[in-house]
């Protein structure tokens, strides 16, 4: 009898602890993807001991933007030589689906419910609509001169396009797919970003500002000089204060940090990064910032509190983009 | 070995040589990649514009080669029959543009795309491989085991209509199944219409005379 139970005992043991392997083995990791525009590549990051998991074929030409599903699935990336939108398995680690959207395919962004991947076409003027699911295009919409930056509203009833030829932001009806205003918004707007109070952030590349649009009134409401060519923007805290806005720089080698309310935008801080950075991303508690440099190729992770590096990861040749997905 | 022998294996090599150099290696199509069909004929002018910018012109019967990423084009009064490999018969109607593209997946392969900015094709599409799909501004059908008709307008609105078997059409905003006999309407910022019956010969009456 005790035999039968120390054996019942060690299967149980042995059944729990299989259990363990399973769920650490299902356990969603902490993900930073990298853009490589030179490699044709994305480098794949564990976003908690920041050491490069794989490199992922892209089967395209210049990889350029990317976008990640909620859950973390699914993953992407525009390819701009290629005109072509790459559909990468996340666990796989591969690219699965290659998906004609149209002349120089610029930048992705997935829809609030994931189900559609909106991909502007600069060389083309116009958005392409992919059905994520079936990888199908399923619509395309005319926009102004040049797309270069693309997101959505909280509620999903908006899209936003900057339009580098026409210095605009154009919003867009998602019921209706029409375009309703066209906001003048300065020199060459490129990268465009849904803030944490549920407002429209954007860079104007060409000049030295960023700005901010209000869901609401439909209106440029703020902006701020940075410094010449700011790319993107990233928004995280330091200790209690924030959240701030955090804006690569890349005719300053710097990362601007810029109080996130847009009745009082100033400069809070300045944070030496590498040559030309462009991409940038924060974790999910905005505690963590992934820069990543055109020119060295590497991305350098930020600690928010100290603003101290805490890591240089070596990626791809150009890296452009960098996305977070954490669990 | 003997003068014969000799002779032999030079006339095998020279063979081998010819055959090798005839099968296209250095071609200026082989820079281009691999055909991915052929445009049959033209009733009037069809105009196939390539990547580079190249254009050509069919005019009657002809085997153009067609590779991905051109444009085709027929202007008023001119119609053109393409076929795309692996067998999958296209016509196209007056003052229709459209661009060849594919998509590849893992699980699915190569599926053949055409893009189609404005006018009117017909397609027959078989299964597998033969399987095709239409995208246009507003929606995308897709066509497998089925034989159909699409025409876009300059607004991009686009009206299917399936002679037989079954086809799908898709909007941003949903997608119908569409029987044959019937037809759906795409157009933007709508979801597709409920099929309806429709008056198929007279649908695809026009390309009577071009696929002959």
């Amino acid at each position: 009898m005790r035999r039968i139970l120390v054996v019942l005992s060690l299967g149980l043991v042995a059944g729990c602890a299989d259990m363990q392997a399973k769920e650490t083995e299902d356990a969603p990791r902490s993900r930073v993807f990298v853009a490589n525009e030179s490699s044709n590549t994305v480098t794949v990051v564990d976003g908690d001991s920041f050491q490069v998991v794989a490199t992922v074929d892209a089967r395209n030409h210049a990889t350029h933007d990317l976008a990640v599903s909620r859950d973390g699935r699914w993953l992407f990336a525009t390819n701009l030589a290629s005109g072509r939108l790459s559909a990468i398995n996340t666990r796989a680690l591969e690219t699965v689906a290659s998906i004609a959207t149209g002349d120089r395919a610029h930048v992705v962004t997935l829809t609030n419910d994931n189900r559609q991947a909106w991909v502007a076409n600069i060389g083309e003027n116009t958005i392409s609509i992919v059905d994520t699911g079936t990888f199908r295009i399923l619509g395309t919409i005319a926009v102004g001169k040049g797309p270069t930056g693309l997101t959505f509203s909280r509620d999903g009833r908006f899209a936003y396009v900057s339009n580098q030829g026409d210095k605009t932001v154009e919003v867009i009806d998602t019921a209706s797919h029409r375009v309703l205003k066209a906001i003048p918004v300065g020199t060459n707007p490129h990268f465009l970003v849904l803030g944490p109070d549920g407002r429209i952030w954007g860079t104007n590349t060409g000049g030295t500002d960023i700005y901010v649009i209000d869901p609401v009134t439909q209106d440029k409401i703020a902006s701020i000089n940075v410094g010449p060519a700011p790319q993107q923007i990233a928004f995280g805290f330091k200790g209690l204060q924030g959240p701030n806005a955090y804006v690569t720089v890349a005719g300053l080698n710097r990362v601007v940090v810029v109080s996130a309310d847009p009745s009082n935008l100033r400069i809070l801080e300045q944070i030496d990064v590498g040559q030309r950075p462009n991409g940038i991303s924060n974790n999910r508690e905005g505690t963590r910032l992934f820069v990543v440099h055109e020119i060295s190729n590497d991305m350098k992770v930020i600690d928010t509190g100290s603003s101290s590096l805490l890591a240089t990861v070596p990626v791809g040749r150009k890296p452009i983009r960098v996305v977070y997905h954490g669990n | 070995m003997s003068v014969r022998a000799w002779r032999a294996g030079a006339l095998v090599i020279a063979l081998v040589a010819w055959s090798l150099c005839s099968s296209g290696g250095a071609r200026p199509a082989a820079a281009q990649g691999v055909p991915v069909g052929t445009a049959q004929n033209a009733m009037g002018t069809l105009v196939v514009v390539r990547t580079d910018g190249i254009e050509h012109r069919l005019q009657g019967r002809g085997s153009l080669p067609l590779f991905e990423g051109d444009v085709l084009r027929t202007e008023a009064a001119s119609q053109a029959l393409i076929q795309l490999k692996p067998g999958i018969p296209v016509a196209l109607n007056e003052r229709t543009t459209l661009k060849i593209l594919s998509r590849w997946d893992k699980a699915g392969g190569t599926t053949r795309i055409l893009r189609v900015s404005r006018g009117g094709v017909w397609a027959k599409a078989g299964a597998g491989a033969n399987q095709l799909e239409i995208e246009t501004p507003a929606a995308v059908a897709a066509a497998r085991d089925a034989e159909i008709d699409l025409k876009v307008t300059e607004d991009g609105q686009s009206s299917l209509t399936v002679v037989q078997g079954t086809a799908e059409l898709g909007t941003p905003f949903g997608v119908c199944s569409v029987r044959g006999g019937t037809a759906s309407v795409g157009a933007r910022g709508t979801a597709c219409t409920a099929p309806q019956p429709a008056n198929v010969a007279g649908a695809v009456s026009w390309k009577q005379a071009v696929t002959q």
